[in-house]
């Protein structure tokens, strides 16, 4: 594995109107690790994912992307060839044919021109007719999207995801909404794609199951705080029970 | 097999597109396009008016008179609400079919007060005004029943729609529980829909407030009628002064309604009811004191309109209409006829362009108007300029909306030369600010997840705009197109009184020469034209679903 640290936190914080998201959070993600983000709801799961994505600003605290603070990124056509989303189903425009969705990873690379275009006449139509083959869409690429099942869009999504071919991968509850034989799919097809190109894969997920399974980290947060960041083998019963434990023990506020 | 039918509708949505934007540049081929549009002083007349907006006469003799008309106008649009909503509540139950019991009468009395209500609001309300004061002279019951009895029929079409998209099992709980037709209506149907229907009915009263200030074409006080008598002493800065008193009716009623439907939402909740009971209170109090100005202060005698002599005069009129004693009744007549045609065809392509022009201001201007793009919360970017260009925006369209085509015309007029043209053109200057609303709202509504995972794959704000907003919000502002297609052909006719040619202005003539049997042909055009114009709107709009 490469020793290239992708993403380091030091000491983030973050508040909701007075509600705590993110108090104090330090870790740091090196390039083709799959890590996965667990705890219960309202922990900041999301938010973290969130202020990595540059979606919401911090309070305090730094967050380095591949060595370089967060804010030096501008918005838009650099900073997406760094950080790709994926999140459950609602990522998709509906009305489009799915090849549409999928080139839309590649509006940071088009000028505008050849995007309108696009639309007429697919343009670069074989970068993703072979990412659609990857995920088994092949035979669907002028189908509407919203026409598709759950994990059919899921798998239009990351097709999209391998076209916009960023460096890191921020996955958001990337599975809620699936079945379990779905999510399986989704989830061991998202950590393949990863894995082949080496990516670094960051991903929220609500079952503990499905981050022993397929991440070789978890970080556990409980109330904005990390809770553990272990390797997958040293996640044991105990620590689990504790992290989902439903009083609140101490006075932690 | 699966995979032709979507891509089939992809191309059926974009074949119609095409479809459309040829149907307007064929619209625009039937003007000859040059200088011969415009007055020779037109330029210097449109200056004029323009100066008079930015410096209307404030004047506090002529404040007064502003206030006073303005009365005038809420009154009559609020005595012509309240008996429209009476007619509305009556036949609409009646069209719902909700009260009958056996599947054939139900069926009998669906068409035939389905058919009252469709033939009443066909008609235009300024149309009714004149037939009014044809067979009954100049009564303000003239223009309250001409309010009435359109927005009667427009109200009770939506009533009876809302009543039989009622869902069935609390219904048929009340029916399983014994409970009669009348009860089931009362305790069933009516909590279920009251609060929709309120709020469509305040919204209707907002058109009705510009419906009630252009009855005074017909020669009734108001609003309108200082508008036409400023426009004719080419006083535009008093002009002005008016139009800004109608703007603020307009929003006054606008703030109301969303007081209720916020109350409606919002104590759906919460048990108070007080925001509601003070609406409640304040409308009854209007409409008392709009019906105690109107029989007192206008003098208004309800038996004084089915005096002997007023009945002779509508017998004669209606009667001269059906060309009853006349020789060579026009709508006999293959002459009169092909004019008639000719005149229609100018009227149909007189509303395409007016929607064209409408959409295309609208078109360029929706984006910025919505809320949810002016504070960058859709996507993800923010500039100083967002909002002030919302505000200007807005700002556009309430004094779009809140001026009626009517006098949007008569202004225009003193401009272009009359055709079809200037027709065309305060019909769009109208609609625009109502299209562009409706549309930003759409666009408010929209799920933003979307939108947000295209800007943080890197795209655009044109590139959102293509990929992520137009493709979702599309099938929607093609509907309200169409809509408004809908309700601008129904006022094509308005526009034509003043000169801005087509159907409405021979309409006038014929009026003025007593023509009766002209007017009946004129009228069988317009409302062949009318059921065109809803027939096209659905077909077209079942297309894109």
């Amino acid at each position: 594995m490469s020793s290239k640290t992708m993403i380091e936190a030091k000491n983030i914080s973050k508040h909701f109107e007075r509600k705590i998201a993110l108090s104090s959070l330090s870790f740091s993600i090196s390039q083709g690790e799959l890590v996965a983000i667990i705890g219960p709801s309202g922990a900041g799961k999301t938010t973290l994912l969130n202020s990595i994505a540059g979606l919401v600003s911090l309070e305090d605290g730094d967050l380095l992307i591949d060595s370089k603070p967060l804010k030096e990124y501008k918005r838009g056509k650099r900073f997406a060839r760094k950080i790709g989303v994926i999140r459950q189903q609602f990522d998709l425009i509906g009305p489009l044919a799915v090849i549409h969705n999928v080139l839309a990873g590649k509006l940071s690379e088009w000028s505008l021109f050849k995007s309108l275009f696009s639309l007429l006449v697919p343009q670069d139509k074989e970068t993703a007719l072979t990412a659609l083959e990857r995920v088994g869409l092949e035979n669907k690429p002028y189908e509407i999207t919203a026409t598709l099942s759950g994990g059919e869009q899921q798998r239009v999504a990351m097709a999209r995801l391998m076209v916009q071919n960023p460096e890191i991968i921020l996955a958001d509850e990337p599975v809620a909404s699936l079945d379990p034989a779905r999510a399986d799919d989704v989830l061991s097809m998202l950590t393949a794609i990863v894995i082949e190109k080496n990516q670094t894969l960051l991903a929220s997920l609500h079952s503990v199951e499905y981050a022993k399974r397929y991440f070789t980290r978890i970080i556990a947060l409980k109330n904005g705080k990390l809770f553990f960041d272990l390797p997958t083998e040293d996640v044991t019963h105990e620590i689990l029970n504790e992290l989902y434990q439903l009083k609140e023990q101490g006075s932690d506020e | 097999m699966n995979k032709l039918i979507p891509s089939l509708g992809l191309h059926k949505r974009f074949i119609l597109t095409i479809l459309l934007i040829a149907v307007f540049v064929w619209s625009l081929t039937s003007i000859q396009w040059n200088s011969e549009l415009y007055h020779a002083g037109g330029i210097p007349t449109m200056l004029q008016i323009f100066e008079g907006l930015i410096q209307p006469n404030l004047d506090s003799e002529l404040l007064l008179v502003g206030l006073e008309s303005a009365w005038i106008t809420l009154a009559y649009a609020v005595a012509g609400m309240s008996l429209a909503i009476v007619y509305a509540f009556i036949v609409g139950v009646l069209a719902s079919g909700t009260l009958t019991s056996s599947k054939f009468s139900r069926i009998i009395s669906k068409v035939f007060f389905r058919g009252i209500l469709g033939f009443t609001r066909s008609i235009h309300e300024l149309i009714w005004a004149w037939l009014f004061v044809a067979a009954v002279g100049l009564s303000p019951y003239a223009a309250i029943l001409a309010l009435a009895i359109p927005y009667g029929g427009i109200l009770g079409r939506i009533f009876a729609d809302m009543l039989n998209d009622v869902p069935g099992q609390p219904i048929l709980a009340l029916k399983s529980a014994g409970s009669s037709r009348l009860q089931t209506l009362i305790y069933g149907y009516l909590p279920l829909i009251w609060s929709d229907f309120i709020s469509y009915t305040m919204y209707r009263f907002e058109c009705a407030i510009r419906s009630s200030a252009i009855m005074s074409f017909v020669g009734l006080g108001g609003l309108g009628f200082q508008i036409q008598l400023a426009l004719a002493d080419l006083k535009y800065d008093s002009v002005w002064t008016f139009i800004f008193f109608l703007i603020a009716l307009v929003i006054f009623v606008d703030g109301w309604s969303n007081f209720v439907r916020k109350g409606l939402t919002e104590h759906k909740r919460r048990k108070g009811m007080n925001s509601g009971w003070l609406s409640v209170l304040f409308a009854l109090l209007l409409i008392a004191a709009s019906w105690f100005y109107i029989t007192l202060s206008e003098k208004a005698n309800l038996g004084e309109l089915l005096s002997e002599k007023n009945l002779e005069y509508a017998s004669k009129f209606f009667g001269g209409l059906l060309g009853i004693n006349q020789e060579n009744p026009a709508f006999l007549n293959g002459e009169s006829w092909a004019l008639a045609l000719k005149l229609t065809m100018e009227t149909l392509e007189m509303s395409v362009m007016a929607i064209g022009f409408a959409t295309i201001v609208a078109f360029i201007t929706v984006i910025p108007a919505a809320r949810n793009i002016a504070n960058g919360s859709l996507t993800l970017q923010k500039n100083w300029y967002n909002r002030i260009l919302y505000g200007v925006i807005r700002l556009f369209y309430i004094f779009s909306r809140s001026v009626p085509e009517l006098v949007w015309a008569m202004m225009i007029i003193f401009i272009f030369k009359p055709g079809i043209l200037p027709g065309a053109l305060a019909l769009a200057l109208h609609n625009f600010g109502i299209l562009g609303k409706l549309w930003a709202e759409v666009v408010e509504d929209m799920d933003p997840r979307p939108i947000r995972n295209l800007a943080t794959a890197g795209a655009s704000k044109i590139e959102i705009l293509f990929y992520g907003i137009l493709p979702i919000v599309l099938p929607r502002f093609l509907t309200y197109i169409l809509y408004r297609w809908e309700v601008i052909m129904r006022t094509t006719i308005v526009v034509g009184f003043v000169g801005a040619g087509g159907l409405g202005m021979e309409f006038k003539l014929a009026m003025s020469y007593f023509d009766y049997t002209q007017i009946t042909l004129l009228l069988l055009c317009y409302m062949i034209l009318v059921i065109i114009a809803d027939f096209a709107s659905e077909t077209t709009r079942k297309a894109v679903k």
